[in-house]
């Protein structure tokens, strides 16, 4: 790898062992045990002697300690209530593994259907308390992305006769940086192997491949192979058990982050506005479950490969897929309802937010061709199905029903608008309108179940037509009723919009209400609660019809007085309501009531004015002061006021204030209106509303208070053991991991009274939340709280560009995902990033990738630095090899952690490893520095002793005002320092006369006088700018098969354009020629050593005149030794001789060879000289021969 | 943002309270501990004075998850009253690792003792004790742990203008806060010059003692567990929080604290729940928390 990144010719140091020191004893040592027999022999029962010393066992216990604490993570708190949404599993593999397949088998297995195509999500019922979504993974980069965003378990598919591919490691890859969810690999294509023990090698193989990459014990499952064109029934059966088994991992980015998975997509562009402009923007309806958190009203959201949007309305709907214990309406057929996949066509319900469509199958609906007395069918002259008539009869008359309905409201509301007003917390239109809307639906959804009672009666057209009418006319009959009611109030309906869309504990409550009744002192009172009027409906929905209108008389006049004189409520006072209501309301207030428990319900100090309430606090002129300054203080010398707040210090009666602080500690948790309003006596009619129990029971409360606590405590407990037990069993889903597990830690690692703390901790929390939450009304709570996951949401967004409805494709997922506070600021993020080592080439700065991060995909150009010792951020010109580096770019700002996954192009066709980096987010930085070297490089101009003026290093006189004091240095190694700018005077002078004097020329100190050939360098550093530019991914807004084309690289440009690389001699590296240094011998100046003392002085040699002894002396053989010296010669000799013999020998031959050689050479260079001439006449004749054609 | 030895000259038109609300919430969610020194008017009759911001609303951080101690401190150098000020603090925030913790706070107790500080500054150290002597006037009928400490600055650190003032705090048995403050000083310069014929008159310190004992006790009347200069700040705080149900009870909501309500609402998305509680006469505010993360701070 370093080799093919870092070009040929750079070799790098080779890695020297160590062959002294510590480090070396030890591997040695290491091995000669290894390598010892009696270590062997030893090591027979390692376990015996694993106590051998102290350090050691120390060692080993630290270790342990450390394997467990790391097994732990910080326990992440489960925020959402409820239903949990389906679980995404996504299908994943290279193309031709059988992915969708794989998906038809799991559907027909669940469901018994036959799916004909996978498009788009498809979620089923999987069991009792559990939905699967499936989505199968599309082969694009941008898909994989996109499906690892959503996924809850990935089923990687691969391809057992072939091995792993490219695509199982990328989206691996992407998942890992995207939060990992479970992970379960699948091998097909298992039954092209013939030999069993080849087979189960692969298996093996390919297992601990999978193995390497996860983790240890990962699940891969085998299909061994097809039958009759689909995978083994039995297997599919374990594999959806696998499936149903596992639960999903909290991840950080998507607990804290709302998100859909569209299912059903819809273009609702009025259709004059796409007649007349094609290409005008489009309004568009998205539908799909919460997941992640809850969602806010009014939150922007990102789309992906399309943009970010804010969305123009938003609203639950029923679920299309509830689970069967939700589900309690008998007239659909279970089979049915197990399924839901709008985007293949399937799915036969599919509700809108104001209308419900059936889609049923022909062969589901035996259809009778006799048209009988449907005029409509006859009129067209058309064979119509009495079905569709059936259906368009009763589509007629829903909307009737929709508009007697709509004109219905429309009446209260001009008769009554503060009463509705109470029910919106925002009296906003729209939002009124959406509530209208949703009750529509409600309505609608018992109309499509009567339409599929209607379709279910097969047996004869007669009744089939008598129901038909005796329907329609039930339908009459209850739109009178509703009409009838509705004079009286809206309540009934809404009452049941909300039943339909929510579950029952809504109704529970409103029963457990409806125990209560009303008081007398709604009079002082001003708060009427919503719930207790819709109560009185209730009730009174019992009476007989006749009733109904009289008590709906004395109800009209009741609430006409409670709203007369009832404060405002305080949302709706903080938050604002329609001007009218509001102006009305205060001007109640001000008028009407001054007794001491109306001030308490409007901001302090209007009361005491009385005369402006408005203005006090929608004044924008007012000074903006936190502090609230009363005018009047009272005189609290005063006895009975002391007496008045006397227990509220610990001086007074402790009893009555305890009393006080529990009495309001029951009303903050049971909701005040309980208390406060059980009793009512109706003035007209004389008529008691006595809730059971009523006042007496107010004392009973008190004393229940202390057990429902304990209840509530318990509760509680039962619920974090609960709680405890899950959160252990999720952690060994798998059977393997839970037998190795025990295995290797025998005890349960202990988790440590922290982190039971923290566990108790969040429970308690999420307890509270829970409670807190549920005794809020529905309205409110999701005013407060957004919509809960798990919740089928339908999101309407406006003005998207039409290339998405155009380009739409259901094969690939659509994801929205909410953005966070602050996430849409768009600003300069510094990440860490790692090349990722299967990616051919290092990255070059400035050129352009493609970032993944949080739900967005854009591209960016990074800037890559590594931090100094001294903080300081240097600027790479590429990435390490295998280091992590800081990579700092402009984009949509994402939370630090995050995690980040760049790519350098989309399209498909590249053969290697697509990803190119990864890394997460480490912070935003405003005021980043990103620092490169800069080197100045100037020559003398003039030279003065120690001064010298140097030129070219500066342009301006400015310049050198930067850098006064910098610290300069030549190349022979003397160093200086700036001083100042030369002025005019100072050798500096205009060559002509009126000619300006040259600026830029510095005058410098050095340690030393320089030269007029030294070349002077000033080392500084300078910032580099980030480019602020960003470039959001579009892939939704192009067809599929296209790959997106952004920003290009410098590279690709020079390649497109043929420019070469430019080339700087200067820049190449040449290998170092370091040449062994001469030294000259040591001279020392003769007057010099004159001076030296004898010591010091060199000393030379005596010539030494007489021969010395061992010159002098002769050396004599003995005959002994002469006879060997001459044996030795004579042998040498004759070796010698034949030496030379042998050469000219081998001289001979290689010559011959030579010749050889050259001959055939020559033969071969003709048959190649032919060979070339033959082939370029044929050439020149195809080309002759296609010219002539293009002419022709 | 974020760092050490900041510091910022708030000007003579409004005091250093005014500017400490804003500046300690974003000093939570900043990248650094902040470390700053502002200089202007500590103590004023229109904004809340820098004792109570020290004695009250820091511990307000407390029931947040912001420990106190732990880098959370104000250091009052020098005093300054209006019209020429010339005080100075010192503020120290810390910030928040990750996010402040929602906050169930509904138990506002009964009142177990009183503290205060009164002030003077370049007047006769016998005002402090004047002011003093008529606020305890008023709790002796009430409850016998009053103390009420003295201040009184001169030179440099006692600013530029005489002026004095007290500030009140009562603490509950469940370690509620409850505080009020008033100061007394002359006309700011702009006020002065228009009302130059009329002798401007102060509050004599007598009645400047009962004042803000009144105030104090008006404050205890409504109940709540923070008093109504605090509203703002509380709900601010709530809304900041994790997505968890924050829970808290004040007394009658004021202006201030409504329009802090709306702007939450259109700031952060953040609605509350609020409900009055007839018994006590307080008002119950219930939201989930926005879920905003110190997104600043750096990861290592």
């Amino acid at each position: 790898m370093a080799k093919e990144s870092g070009g040929n010719e750079q070799t790098h140091k080779a890695h020297r062992q160590h062959k002294s020191g510590a480090s070396s004893k030890k591997g040695k040592k290491g091995k000669n045990k290894g390598g010892d027999g009696s270590g062997a022999d030893q090591k027979k029962n390692p376990k015996a002697f694993a106590f051998t010393s102290s350090t050691k066992a120390k060692k080993l216990q630290s270790r342990t300690a450390e394997i467990e604490q790391r097994r732990l993570h910080m326990p992440v708190m489960d925020r959402s209530i409820g239903e949990p949404p389906p679980f995404v599993v996504v299908v994943q593999g290279p193309p031709q593994v059988g992915k969708s397949l794989l998906i038809k088998c799991l559907v027909k297995y669940y469901t018994k259907h036959n799916l004909p195509e996978v498009r788009g999500p498809i979620t089923l019922v999987s069991g009792k308390h559990r939905r699967v979504q499936f989505v199968e993974c599309p082969n694009d980069i941008n898909g994989m992305i996109d499906a690892a965003k959503i996924a809850d378990l990935a089923l990687l598919l691969i391809d057992g006769s072939y091995g792993f591919e490219m695509e199982t490691f990328e989206f691996l890859n992407i998942m890992q940086v995207h939060g990992f969810p479970k992970v379960m690999g699948v091998l097909t294509h298992l039954d092209g192997f013939k030999d069993v023990k080849k087979l189960r090698k692969t298996k093996q193989r390919l297992k601990h491949r999978f193995w390497a990459e996860i983790m240890h014990g990962a699940k891969l499952f085998y299909l061994s192979g097809l039958i009759h064109g689909k995978y083994v029934k039995r297997e599919v059966h374990n594999l959806a058990r696998f499936i149903s088994v596992i639960k999903p991992t909290p991840l950080t980015w998507r607990m804290a982050h709302p998100y859909l998975l569209i299912d059903r997509f819809e273009d609702t562009t009025p259709p004059h506005r796409v007649l007349t402009d094609k290409k005008c923007d489009r309004n568009i309806i998205l539908y799909g479950y919460l997941r992640g958190c809850n969602m806010k009203k009014g939150s922007k959201v990102h789309i992906t490969g399309v943009g970010d949007f804010s969305l123009a309305s938003m609203s639950s709907l029923a679920d299309p897929c509830p689970l069967p214990s939700a589900a309690k309406k008998k007239g659909l057929r279970d089979k049915e309802k197990l399924f839901y996949a709008p985007m293949s066509g399937l799915g036969d319900l599919l509700y809108d937010k104001d209308a419900v469509y059936i889609n049923i199958n022909d062969h589901f609906v035996q259809f009778s061709k006799t048209d009988g007395d449907n005029d409509m069918a006859s009129t067209k002259g058309k064979d119509h199905d009495v079905g569709q008539v059936m259906v368009k009869n009763l589509q007629a008359t829903k909307f009737s029903i929709d508009e007697r309905l709509d004109q219905s409201f429309i009446n209260i509301f001009g008769r009554t608008p503060p009463a509705l007003a109470l029910n919106y917390n925002d009296g906003e239109n729209d939002e009124r309108q959406i509530d209208i809307e949703d009750q529509n639906q409600g309505d609608d959804q018992e109309l499509s179940e009567k339409k599929r009672a209607v379709v279910e009666c097969d047996t004869d057209e007669d009744s089939n037509d008598n129901e038909v009418s005796e329907k329609e006319a039930g339908q009459a009959r209850q739109s009178c009723e509703l009409r009838e009611k509705v004079e009286i109030g809206d309540g009934r309906i809404r009452r049941r919009a909300i039943s339909s869309n929510f579950t029952d504990d809504v109704e529970e409550e409103e029963g457990d209400e409806s125990s209560d009744d009303e008081d007398e002192r709604v009079d002082n009172h001003e708060q009427l609660s919503d719930d207790s009027y819709y109560l009185e409906e209730t009730d009174k929905d019992e009476d007989s019809e006749d009733e109904a209108v009289n008590s709906s008389k004395w109800k009209e006049s009741l609430i006409a007085r409670t709203l007369a004189r009832r404060g405002v409520n305080l949302i709706q006072l903080v938050y604002g309501q329609p001007v009218s209501n509001q102006a009305s309301a205060v001007s109640d207030s001000s008028e009407s009531e001054q007794s001491d428990d109306e001030d308490f319900f409007k901001p302090k100090g209007q009361a005491n004015k009385g005369i402006d309430d408005k203005s006090s606090f929608d004044d924008i002129n007012a000074e903006d002061c936190s502090k609230f300054v009363k005018l009047e203080l009272k005189d609290w010398h005063a006895r009975d006021l002391i007496e008045s707040i006397r227990d509220r210090f610990v001086t007074g009666d402790w009893s009555k204030a305890a009393k006080r602080g529990q009495d309001a500690n029951d009303n903050g948790e049971e909701g005040d209106d309980e208390g406060a309003y059980d009793y009512i006596e109706d003035l007209e009619t004389g008529e008691v509303y006595n809730g059971g129990v009523g006042a007496d029971s107010h004392e009973e409360d008190k004393t229940g208070a202390g057990a429902e606590a304990e209840e509530r405590r318990r509760k509680k407990l039962a619920l974090r053991a609960k709680f405890d037990a899950e959160y252990n069993g999720s952690d060994q889903s798998d059977e393997e991991e839970k037998e190795t597990e025990n295995k290797s830690h025998g005890d349960k690692p202990k988790e440590g009274g922290f982190f039971d703390k923290l566990k108790e901790e969040m429970e308690l929390r999420k307890q509270l939340n829970m409670m807190e939450l549920n005794e809020m009304d529905e309205e409110i709570r999701v005013e407060v709280e957004g919509f809960r996951t798990g919740t089928y949401l339908r999101l309407e967004v406006h003005d998207v560009p039409y290339e998405m409805v155009e380009y739409f494709d259901p094969h690939h997922p659509l994801l929205v995902g909410g953005i966070g506070l602050g996430e849409e600021n768009v600003g300069c993020m510094q990440a860490t990033v790692k090349r990722h080592r299967w990616h051919k080439k290092v990255l070059k700065t400035r050129d352009p990738i493609i970032v993944s991060i949080g739900w967005r995909r854009f591209q960016t150009v990074p800037i890559y630095a590594l931090e100094d010792q001294n903080g300081r951020h240097r600027m790479l010109k590429y990435t390490p090899e295998h280091m992590h580096c800081l990579a700092m770019f402009w984009g949509p700002l994402a939370p630090p952690k995050s995690g980040v996954l760049a790519v350098q192009s989309l399209s498909n066709n590249q053969a290697t490893f697509r990803i190119t980096a990864t890394g997460y987010v480490q912070e935003f930085n405003h005021a980043t520095k990103i620092m490169k070297k800069i080197k100045l490089v100037g020559y003398p101009y003039k030279i003065f002793k120690k001064t010298a003026l140097i030129k070219d290093m500066f342009t301006s006189d400015l310049e050198i005002a930067r850098f006064e004091g910098a610290a300069i240095r030549t190349v022979s190694g003397v160093r200086g320092q700036v001083k100042k700018a030369v002025k005019a005077n100072l050798g500096n002078r205009p060559k002509k006369k009126g000619e300006k004097v040259k600026e830029g020329i510095a005058r410098c100190t050095f340690e030393d006088r320089i030269l007029m050939s030294d070349i002077v360098f000033l080392r500084a550093w300078t910032q580099v700018e980030i480019p602020q530019f960003y470039n959001p991914v579009t892939t939704s807004l192009q067809p599929r098969d296209q790959s997106w084309r952004g920003m290009k690289t410098t590279a690709e440009l020079r390649r497109e354009n043929n420019v070469p690389i430019p080339y700087n001699k200067d820049s190449v590296y040449k290998p170092i020629k370091r040449l062994p240094r001469k030294f000259n011998p040591l001279v020392i100046p003769p007057k010099l050593q004159k001076e030296l003392p004898f010591k010091t002085k060199p000393k030379a040699p005596l010539k030494i005149k007489r021969p010395t002894l061992d010159q002098k002396r002769a050396v004599i053989m003995e005959p002994h030794e002469k006879k060997l010296l001459t044996l030795v010669q004579s042998l040498r000799t004759l070796h010698n001789e034949k030496k030379r013999k042998r050469e000219l020998e081998k001289e001979k031959k290689r010559k011959a060879n030579e010749k050889e050689k050259a001959k055939t050479e020559e033969v071969l260079k003709k048959r190649r000289r032919e060979e070339r001439k033959e082939r370029y006449r044929r050439e020149d004749k195809e080309q002759r021969r296609t010219r002539r054609k293009i002419e022709a | 943002m974020g760092g050490k030895r900041h510091m910022h000259d708030c000007g003579l038109s409004r005091s250093i309270g005014y500017f400490l609300e804003p500046l300690i919430i974003l000093g939570l969610f900043g990248k650094k501990p902040l470390t700053i020194t502002l200089k202007g008017i500590t103590n004023d009759s229109k904004d809340p004075s820098v004792d109570t911001f020290r004695t009250t609303t820091l511990h307000m951080l407390k029931r947040f998850g912001v420990p106190i101690g732990d880098g959370l401190d104000l250091k009052i150098e020098r005093r300054g009253a209006p019209p020429l000020g010339g005080g100075e603090i010192l503020l120290q925030i810390p910030i928040v690792p990750n996010t402040l913790s929602a906050a169930h706070w509904i138990d506002e107790g009964m009142v177990k003792k009183i503290r205060g500080i009164a002030f003077s500054t370049k007047v006769s150290p016998q005002i402090v004790n004047r002011v003093i002597y008529a606020a305890r006037g008023i709790f002796n009928s009430f409850i016998p742990d009053v103390h009420i400490f003295s201040d009184h600055r001169t030179n440099a650190a006692g600013g530029g203008s005489p002026g004095y003032g007290i500030s009140l705090v009562a603490e509950t048995t469940t370690g509620c806060l409850i505080s009020a403050d008033v100061a007394v000083s002359d006309r700011k310069a702009d006020e002065m010059e228009e009302e130059m014929d009329e002798k401007p008159k102060l509050t004599p310190p007598e009645e400047l003692g009962e004042q803000a004992a009144s105030m104090l006790l008006e404050e205890i009347e409504q109940g709540g567990v923070v008093d109504s200069t605090h509203q703002g700040l509380l709900f601010i705080l709530c809304a900041l929080c994790p997505p968890d149900v924050s829970k808290v009870r004040v007394g009658k909501l004021t202006p201030y604290g409504i329009e802090t309500l709306r702007n939450i609402r259109d700031f952060l998305g953040v609605t509350f729940d609020i409900k009055p509680d007839p018994n006590s006469g307080t008002v119950l505010l219930k939201c989930v928390g926005s879920g905003i993360k110190n997104l600043s701070r750096k990861i290592s």
